[in-house]
């Protein structure tokens, strides 16, 4: 535990950074080694998967599984077939200053190991929004983080600004990387200057924690989040779906009404892993990875490449209880390790060699 | 809705290609209504991300069994095919809202299109039950793909139709609408979306050849709001629409179809609707 005391003392050094509650009683000298007369269930109940994915502003989750925006609407579809108390956070649908109808049908085409997607933003407005769900969202344990899209930097300063305050927003996911919508935010996604213009406008509008999500339609993508780091963001969400396309079945036409669709699922993990290996290396925010995960090692992955935090998305159409489950195995994962938490499961892929400046970070890692 | 491991009784090709099988879920049949439907997950090895959804097709409380009709299409229906007997499943359901009947309808009108009768099926047997007479009007390709009568409760008129006239009223299953539309205080299809709309066509006229006030309306009193149950109960035509789906549930809006007032989520707000909610003109 001395490597973890080391990062807990050495604040801004290092991007481990998982401020939990098992990291003070470590540092209070208290053996956080489960004691074999515990019951297992007792033990279990004694890891601590808890997160800020915000530090410095707190946005504190009772454990490291989100679900991400745009497969879990807003929270409450869901809610007859899962506890989603007991979710990590919740990523609303993509929410937009005014009232969007979304693309024309179809809007959804399963792929191999995936899927396409171009709803294209359909949402009934941030104000319907706050109203229909903000006071559901206030009685929840769950915190609940909107996720914002635009056109333009005012509108995404525009709807900050109005949820700024809202009794049961716990924070602002940036969606600057929406591949289905001809303005969707995606220009500011795929050029380093205008990422940080806005997410430093948003920045200037709300004290809300701000995570803003990456595109990965884009060459290189560690320029675009160094930029957002810069300018104020709290913690880089990544990635956003792939652009992809389908053909109609009597190969006429593309098949999406869009024409185009973003691809998730198991088959955009390896570039999301890729992604968020190549970010670890260069932010020391709190990285949020997504893609593919529909499994315990995917989570494992995407925290050994650097990754405090894992969103569940696609998976969830098929295995609606996988988002708990996952914290539940998580947990059982590390009592099988014998770990108290698992912020000695972050990072542990990336590169060893210190004092190059892409191996940030790993000079404190044991 | 609720997830539910649905144990397969039996699995029966009734037509080539097409398949009824039989699940015990207690959970499914007991609360189920015509209209609804289930989301079917395919096994984990077969490396599809999404469930597939199907028609309640038939449901009996008193066996607790349910039944799914299908045609095989891809990989997973083909996967569902293998599924041997005893093997459970995950279904979420039941789904979305049903049929609405008005208690004064004496008469229904089922119309279906191919597979489309695992859309209606379920409401004969819950209109026979209920003491009202039902016609089916069904159409297919040609006799090879036409629906076993024996399938159907003997108390249902069942009138064909075939593409090629191999069996029935050779031509479209829209053109015995004519016939009946007069009989029918009720019609409901469910079936390919150039029939449905051919339909909609049909119901949205009818009132002015038949002469006859609108179910239920009352001069000058307040009208229903559209997409209200009791908008659709007194609405001559309702469809069960169908639409590639993700959630399910309401939450990724995957499933819409253009309806008069802007996207309508198939898995929410249908897949049964009125037909005038619809917008048409939308509809290929």
């Amino acid at each position: 535990m001395t490597s973890r005391k080391k990062v807990a003392s050495s604040p801004g050094s290092g991007r481990v950074r998982v401020p939990t509650g098992s990291a003070a009683v470590a540092e209070l000298g208290v053996s956080p080694v489960a004691r074999p007369t515990m019951t297992e269930r007792d033990a279990l109940d004694r890891i601590d998967l808890s997160v800020d994915i915000a530090p410095g502003r707190g946005l504190l989750l009772s454990n490291p599984i989100l679900v991400a925006s745009g497969t879990f609407g807003y929270g409450v579809e869901y809610g007859e077939v899962v506890d989603v108390q007991r979710i990590g956070a919740i990523c609303c649908k993509g929410t937009t200053l005014r009232p969007r109808a979304g693309n024309q049908p179809p809007r959804v085409t399963e792929t191999p190991g995936g899927m396409l997607n171009s709803i294209g933003l359909q949402n009934p407005g941030v104000d319907a929004v706050i109203e229909k769900y903000g006071p559901i969202w206030q009685g929840w344990k769950v915190p609940v983080i909107v996720n914002v899209a635009g056109e333009s930097i005012e509108d995404y300063v525009e709807v900050a600004r109005r949820l700024d305050g809202v009794p049961g927003v716990a924070g602002i996911e940036l969606n600057i990387s929406c591949p289905n919508v001809g303005k969707g935010g995606l220009q500011f996604a795929i050029d380093r200057d205008a990422a940080r213009a806005v997410t430093a406008a948003v920045r200037r509008a709300t004290d809300l924690p701000l995570l803003v999500k990456l595109s990965p339609n884009v060459a290189d993508v560690r320029p675009i989040a160094k930029a957002i780091e810069e300018a104020g963001a709290d913690a880089i969400t990544a990635i956003n779906t792939l652009s992809g396309l389908a053909v109609s079945p009597d190969r006429t036409r593309a098949f999406l009404g869009n024409t185009y669709g973003g691809l998730s699922g198991p088959a955009v993990k390896p570039v999301a892993l890729r992604i968020v290996y190549e970010v670890a290396q260069v932010v020391s925010i709190p990285i949020v990875a997504i893609g593919g995960v529909t499994n315990l090692d995917d989570v494992l992955d995407f925290l050994a490449c650097g990754a405090v935090a894992v969103q569940v998305g696609t998976a969830i159409f098929a295995d609606p209880e996988l988002p708990v489950r996952l914290g539940d195995e998580l947990r059982a994962e590390c009592l099988r390790r014998g770990l108290s938490s698992y912020g000695s499961l972050i990072g542990t892929a990336l590169p060893k060699r210190t004092g190059a400046a892409s191996s940030k970070g790993a000079e404190y890692r044991p | 809705m609720r997830l539910v491991a649905a144990e397969l009784v039996e699995s029966r090709q009734i037509l080539p290609g097409q398949w009824i099988q039989s699940f015990h879920a207690p959970e499914l049949a007991t609360g189920s209504r015509a209209g609804q439907f289930v989301h079917v997950r395919t096994g984990d090895y077969s490396g599809l991300v999404l469930r597939r959804p199907f028609s309640i097709n038939t449901a009996d409380p008193a066996t607790g069994i349910v039944t799914l009709h299908f045609r095989t299409v891809g990989r997973g229906t083909e996967w569902m095919t293998r599924v041997r007997e005893g093997e459970r499943i995950d279904m979420l359901g039941p789904l979305g809202r049903p049929f609405e009947v008005d208690p004064r309808s004496h008469n229904l009108l089922l119309v279906a299109g191919g597979l489309g009768m695992a859309g209606v099926r379920m409401l004969a047997d819950e209109a026979v039950r209920a003491g009202r007479k039902v016609t089916i009007l069904f159409g297919a390709l040609s006799a090879g793909h036409v629906y076993p009568s024996s399938l159907l409760p003997d108390e249902v008129e069942y009138i064909v139709a075939t593409d090629d006239g191999s069996l029935g009223h050779r031509g479209f299953v829209t053109e015995l609408m004519a016939d009946y539309e007069a009989w029918a205080d009720q019609a409901f299809a469910c079936g390919p979306h150039p029939m449905l709309k051919r339909l909609a066509a049909l119901a949205a006229g009818r009132r002015d050849r038949m002469g006859v006030a609108k179910l239920g309306r009352k001069r000058g009193g307040p009208t229903d709001a559209l997409g209200s149950t009791a908008a659709r109960r007194k609405s001559f035509l309702q469809v069960s629409m169908e639409q590639n789906m993700g959630c399910a549930v309401g939450a990724c809006l995957g499933c819409t179809v253009i309806g008069v007032n802007g996207p309508q989520r198939v898995c929410r707000e249908g897949p049964v609707f009125a037909s005038d909610e619809i917008s048409w003109e939308s509809i290929a």
